[in-house]
């Protein structure tokens, strides 16, 4: 691997370190405000009626009793806010305009002096709504005269072109490479099918979505526990009708967000109320409401289709993947994009065509999870995978050593892949296997299964922007839109990566808390994308103070830019550590003869060469970074009781560079727990009436310390990266792989086809005693054709 | 009594079992650690209006230990409980029960009399592991104490409760084995979706408890008259268990009814299997 | 009615409901947000707080029940400029800590455990865990942190006891 790709061999050194977190100690003694440790006496409480229908029309709705309530100071309704958001398409009001879409639909926003008066005033608003029969699932919304969650489709804005729609179909992104038909109609193929249904998983933030708004100098001010401050400020534009400039959104510390945090929700309510009253607002969402309106990752229904040759040549394959949104597209618009990047992804495939369906139900609705569908689409493929080599009478690790992409392969959109990287890794996880040994006799009688699992994902490029000011101690204070959520890039990586530039020492780099006043666009943190997109426009910040020093240095030192460098606080001669100036002195001399010394960077993913006429309806058409992970579980399944104890968790994870090692290794093993709990444990159904049962910790469970074991990690260094010093997002992926490697680890143990999750002891049992049957889709057509609008 | 009045709501703190027989008796619902009632919200339950706290009331809080019996107030709570059978042969199940149950934190607080008083909680550990001891509870009424068996209590908690104050369960020991058999879905840290508690006494009677899967824990008589008093291995028992199924398992969000009925017999299988280890799950 | 209590060493009077929540009085009438409301159901441990010195859940904790009690936050644990707690010490030092939501009350709940269970193992230390959840950090650097921290104290003890003899 080559050190050119950004910065020198001295810059890479110095960045790369076991840096310890500088927000530890505060948390550690409770002392961090979180945005929901912020509220104050003299803020008011705001408070949310919500529906208990899941489809209806709203007759009559009077807030005029409610209105005279003690301690009410503000009522707000649909009427009041106008302006629909959305990814994609406009389809999202932010308190229900006439129609009611799902259970726990916010209608009506109530600000009182007490949280009390509030709930109290709520009672006195005289609602009638005349239900409907509600659409709740996706099998009710694609059937033949299906009632449409949405009658007005046609009239949304279209916010991104390309993508088909039609009633229940929010979205379809579609991908042709190649002559599938042609591919299935060799005779020396065998096709293997494979149906699958996930259910949804709850992100379970510690700290709940929490917002608090007031109305400053004619603008809004929200301060809340978000992961996208720019989308916080552009939708509370869109539905306030206000110029977006007019709404200012500062983060504190975020209390936990996994993706539920990456899109608005109760913030523009506060800015609304505010600006009604005058006075600030707060609404903390109860743990009931947080969970009964999870964002959550989708449940989804997918059919895969393969033909591959005898020898195990994959020479076509198609899938039809159905999202469901909920009552609004949301973030499964742009998700839809991704089903062809890792259901394409992992293996070298003749041909293929997918498509993905992301479709309007009376639930509520979905949004992004760490790592989003890859989650459910790896397991798919990886399950689809098992049973080829099934079919085949194939060994699973030699088939995927034989297929896994590598270099100059194509996937799914004709984009061709550099590097041989799932190869070494799966060798690499021999390597760690022979080290670790296998643990087989921990089983003690129970079942024993072992699988090992390929999965392909991406860095979410975007729009980010730093400015850098240095200050006239010679340290610098790094002013990005980036936010802490707790997954240390904005105490570790950055301070690391701008700390390298500089030649400082990371306790030298001030990082300021975002503030869409003071910092430029930024697309969020979420995706692996912070240290890579931050990343990179801090460093061209660093890049454009670096030539300001070497300049005012220069004439200081009488020595030629070029000749300089950066090291140590120092502004040095090459070469000559401790020779040259103090980078404060530097500083406090431009200082006295031009101002302040600043830099500033700015950044956006490049467009990656696909094959035209590929893809329809993508969002991205081609992966800039793509991420790789190989994962292998041990399991022991208990046959009197369907519990899957997992034994032993290995991970292979493709980091490009790795800057903080310990750092990737507390995500990698954060992320593995939250996916064995999606694998095996956290079950989220909708009941009759539309309504998420599993609204608190009793019924929700989350994996405790009893249920996990320690994770050993890999990080496979060196595959390429376009990302600052070669770095890939470390954060979101260790979860990708392991429903996939817990799925086939269960049915290498039980001998059982599994195609559902999560595999909760019930559902265990039920296999084990052959029960359960493969997941039938009559609203999915035999013909590949039939299940697109193209 | 220290009577005191909030905006609200009446909050006494009884010093005597009498004090709080006489609240009970005005209407005053009865709080003892409080892990039970203070969800009462959540559940869409309005807090009661009058309370009347045990906390006070020390006589509540001990253990006796005599060599038939073993005392323990209403008030103990569950890891005092655990504390003190840990080491007593025969009460290895209920010392699995106390040591078992929810976590370390609602076991220092919730107490015994809380365990067998929450009518709407079907997973209370406590409930199987008494029964299967064949415990006796007391209760405190306006006319003085009244002694019943824990099975007959449960049959009636619900009316009894209105009047009556439990203050102390009472296990003989006649036990010479008992374990407690916990199925929770996860490791630990929840509810059990299925329990299994069984004791055998000196004379040879095995007694088999079953909670969770209905909404009352109850003695498993079927598997008790198949059983016959014989020693049976655990596999045995096992196959017993299947013919005498008689569970009606309760639907919940965690889990169907099916599950928890069927895992039953492999529950008694493991019991059996402590049981002869000596009652260690 | 009245509730008085010792809160961080002082006097502490809540004129209000005594069915309150202690954790409603410590965030909303105290502002010691140390402690979190996260789950209210007992299940999660964030709000955990010592009561004459054994940690408990202060969300499902009445008021009313502490009345001449003895509470401690972690604002109380180490106050002020005070040294951390050695516990809290060693997790700063392992990188155990993500968003942090919940490590108030797991220093709390662990502070307590390993006071009272010098002689922990690593499973007996997982079951003790069973009630502080964790959603970011799967816990297992949690778990290796505290064990190290039993093996650094119980080799400092024996070292003093081997100094006496």
């Amino acid at each position: 691997m080559s050190e050119t790709l950004s910065g020198t061999t001295h810059e890479v050194s110095a960045t790369v370190m076991d840096l310890p977190r500088r927000d530890a100690r505060d948390k550690l003694r409770g002392r961090t405000r979180y945005t929901v440790d912020r509220v104050r006496p003299d803020m008011l409480h705001a408070v949310l009626l919500r529906s208990g229908v899941p489809a209806g029309r709203i007759v009559r709705l009077d807030v005029e009793a409610a209105r005279h309530a003690s301690g009410v100071r503000a009522i707000a309704t649909g009427q009041d806010a106008p302006g629909l958001y959305g990814i994609g398409i406009a389809d999202h009001p932010l308190l229900a305009i006439d129609t009611i879409r799902y259970h726990g639909e916010p209608i009506v926003a109530i600000a009182a002096e007490t949280e009390t008066e509030a709930r109290a005033a709520l009672a006195l608003v005289e609602l009638e709504i005349e239900p409907l029969a509600p659409v709740l699932t996706m099998g009710e919304a694609l059937a033949k005269d299906a009632r449409l969650v949405h009658d007005g489709w046609r009239d949304y804005e279209v916010l991104t072109e390309g993508g088909a729609r039609e009633g229940n179909i929010a979205w379809e992104a579609r991908t042709t490479r190649g002559d599938v038909d042609a591919a299935f109609a060799r005779p020396d193929v065998k096709i293997v099918e494979t149906t699958i249904r996930v259910g949804r998983q709850s992100h379970v933030p510690f700290e709940p979505r929490t917002a608090i708004g007031s109305w400053e100098n004619g603008r809004a001010h929200i301060e809340t526990s978000t992961q996208v401050p720019w989308t916080v400020r552009n939708v509370t534009g869109r539905v306030l009708q206000l110029p977006p400039g007019r709404v200012r959104v500062t983060v504190p510390p975020v209390g936990g967000g996994f993706g539920l945090k990456f899109d608005a929700t109760i913030e523009p309510i506060t800015a609304l109320l505010a600006r009604i009253t005058g006075r600030t607002v707060v609404i903390e969402n109860t743990r009931q409401e947080e969970m009964a309106t999870c964002l959550c990752r989708e449940n989804a229904e997918i059919l895969i289709r393969s033909a591959v040759t005898a020898d195990g040549e994959i020479a076509g394959r198609e899938a039809v993947v159905l999202m469901d949104c909920g009552a609004y597209g949301g973030e499964q618009i742009f998700l839809s994009t991704m089903t062809a990047h890792t259901l394409g992804g992992n293996y070298r495939v003749g041909a293929m065509r997918l498509v993905s369906r992301a479709v309007y139900t009376n639930t509520p609705p979905n949004g992004a999870f760490r790592a989003c569908n890859g989650v459910y689409n790896t397991f798919a493929l990886e399950r689809h995978t098992d049973e080829i080599c099934q079919a085949l009478g194939l060994d699973p690790l030699a088939f995927r050593k034989k297929n896994v992409l590598g270099d100059g392969d194509l996937g799914a959109t004709g984009q061709v892949f550099e590097g041989n990287v799932l190869r070494p890794m799966l060798e690499r996880m021999d390597a760690l296997r022979a080290v670790t040994g296998t643990v087989e006799d921990k089983a003690d009688g129970r079942l024993y299964g072992r699988a090992t699992t390929v999965g392909t994902w991406f860095v979410f490029v975007g729009p980010s922007a730093a400015t850098i000011n240095m200050n006239a101690d010679g340290s610098a204070t790094l002013v990005t839109s980036g936010v802490e959520i707790g997954s240390g890039t904005m105490m570790q990586s950055l301070p690391q990566i701008v700390a390298g530039q500089l030649g400082l020492t990371p306790d030298q780099v001030v990082v300021r808390e975002a503030d869409t006043d003071s910092a430029g666009l930024d697309v969020g943190v979420g995706g692996g994308r912070t240290t890579v997109s931050i990343g990179a426009a801090s460093i061209g910040a660093a890049e454009e103070l670096r030539n300001k020093l070497f300049g005012f240095a220069s004439e200081l030192l009488q020595t030629r830019p070029e000749d300089l460098e950066l090291v140590g606080g120092r502004v040095a001669i090459k070469g000559r550590p401790g020779s040259g100036i103090a980078v404060s002195a530097v500083v406090q001399h431009a200082q006295s003869v031009s101002g302040p010394v600043t830099g500033t960077g700015s950044f956006t993913g490049k467009p990656v060469p696909f094959m035209s006429g590929c893809a329809f309806g993508h969002m991205i058409e081609a992966l800039e970074i793509p991420v790789f992970v190989v994962h292998e579980a041990e399991v022991a399944v208990d046959p009197d009781t369907g519990h899957v104890e997992v034994l032993a968790y290995r991970v292979v994870q493709d980091v490009g560079r790795a800057l903080n090692r310990r750092a990737i290794m507390g995500q990698i093993q954060g992320g593995v727990v939250q996916g064995l709990g999606y694998a095996l444990h956290e079950a989220v159904t909708i009941a009759p009436d539309g309504r998420i049962r599993e609204d608190g910790f009793e019924t929700y469970r989350v994996p405790l310390a009893g249920d996990v074991v320690p994770v050993v990690a890999d990080l496979y260094e060196g595959a390429p990266s376009s990302g600052p010093l070669g770095t890939k997002g470390a954060g979101e992926v260790p979860i990708l792989g392991v429903a996939a490697a817990i799925g086939c680890a269960v049915a290498n143990a039980t001998g059982k086809l599994v195609r559902e999750l999560p595999l909760t002891p019930p559902r265990v049992l039920s296999l084990l005693k052959g029960r359960e049957r493969a997941p039938e889709f009559p609203h999915i057509a035999a013909s590949f054709e039939a299940n697109t609008l193209a | 009594m220290d009577m005191q009045d909030g905006p609200e709501r009446i909050f006494e703190s009884a010093a005597t079992v009498a004090e709080a027989v006489a609240a009970r008796a005005s209407g005053a619902a009865v709080l003892a650690g409080g892990t039970w009632t203070m969800r009462d919200p959540r559940r869409g339950v309005t807090l009661p209006e009058r309370i009347v706290a045990l906390s006070k009331i020390a006589e509540l809080q001990s253990i006796e230990v005599f060599d038939d019996r073993i005392s323990i107030g209403a008030s103990v709570t569950h890891s005092l409980l655990a504390g003190a059978v840990s080491e007593i042969v025969g009460l290895e199940g209920l010392a699995a029960a106390a040591t078992g149950a929810a976590n370390p934190a609602i076991r220092r607080v919730a107490t015994v009399g809380g365990n067998l008083c929450a009518t709407e909680f079907a997973a209370a550990d406590l409930v199987p592991a008494l029964l299967a001891l064949d415990a006796e509870v007391e209760l405190a009424l306006a006319d003085g104490p009244r002694l019943l068996p824990l099975s007959e209590f449960l049959k009636a908690r619900a009316a009894l409760l209105k009047t009556a104050l439990l203050t102390r369960v009472i296990v003989r020991r006649d036990v010479i084995a008992s374990a407690h058999i916990r199925l929770p879905l996860r490791k630990a840290g929840d509810y059990p979706v299925a329990i299994v508690s069984v004791a055998r006494s000196s004379d040879g009677t095995v007694r088999v408890a079953v909670g969770s899967v209905e909404p009352v824990a109850r003695r498993w008589t079927a598997l008790e008259a198949a059983l016959g008093g014989k020693v049976a291995t655990a596999e045995e028992a096992q196959a017993l268990a299947e013919k005498t199924n008689d569970f009606i398992g309760r639907d919940g969000i965690e889990t169907e009814g099916w599950y928890r009925r069927e895992v039953l017999p492999a529950l008694v299988r493991r019991a059996f299997a402590a049981l002869r280890k000596g009652g260690a799950a | 009615m009245t509730v008085t209590f010792q809160l961080n060493g002082e006097r502490c009077r809540f004129h209000e409901d005594p069915m309150t929540p202690l954790l409603d009085v410590l965030r909303r009438e105290k502002f010691l947000t140390g402690a979190k409301a996260v789950c209210r159901e007992g299940f999660c441990g964030a709000c955990t707080v010592h009561v004459d010195g054994e940690p408990m859940m202060s969300c499902l904790k009445p008021v009313g029940l502490v009345s001449g009690c003895s509470v401690t936050t972690i604002e109380g644990l180490s106050s002020g400029d005070q040294a951390l707690h050695p516990l809290q010490a060693a997790f700063e030092a392992a990188d155990v800590v993500q968003c942090g939501m919940c490590f108030p009350g797991m220093v709390m709940s662990l502070s307590a455990f390993v006071r009272d269970n010098p002689e922990a193992t690593r499973p007996q230390i997982k079951t003790a865990m069973a009630g502080n959840i964790c959603r970011c950090t799967g816990y297992e650097r949690i778990i290796d942190a505290v064990a190290d921290y039993l093996a650094v104290q119980k080799a400092g003890s024996q070292a003093k006891e081997a100094a006496h003899v």
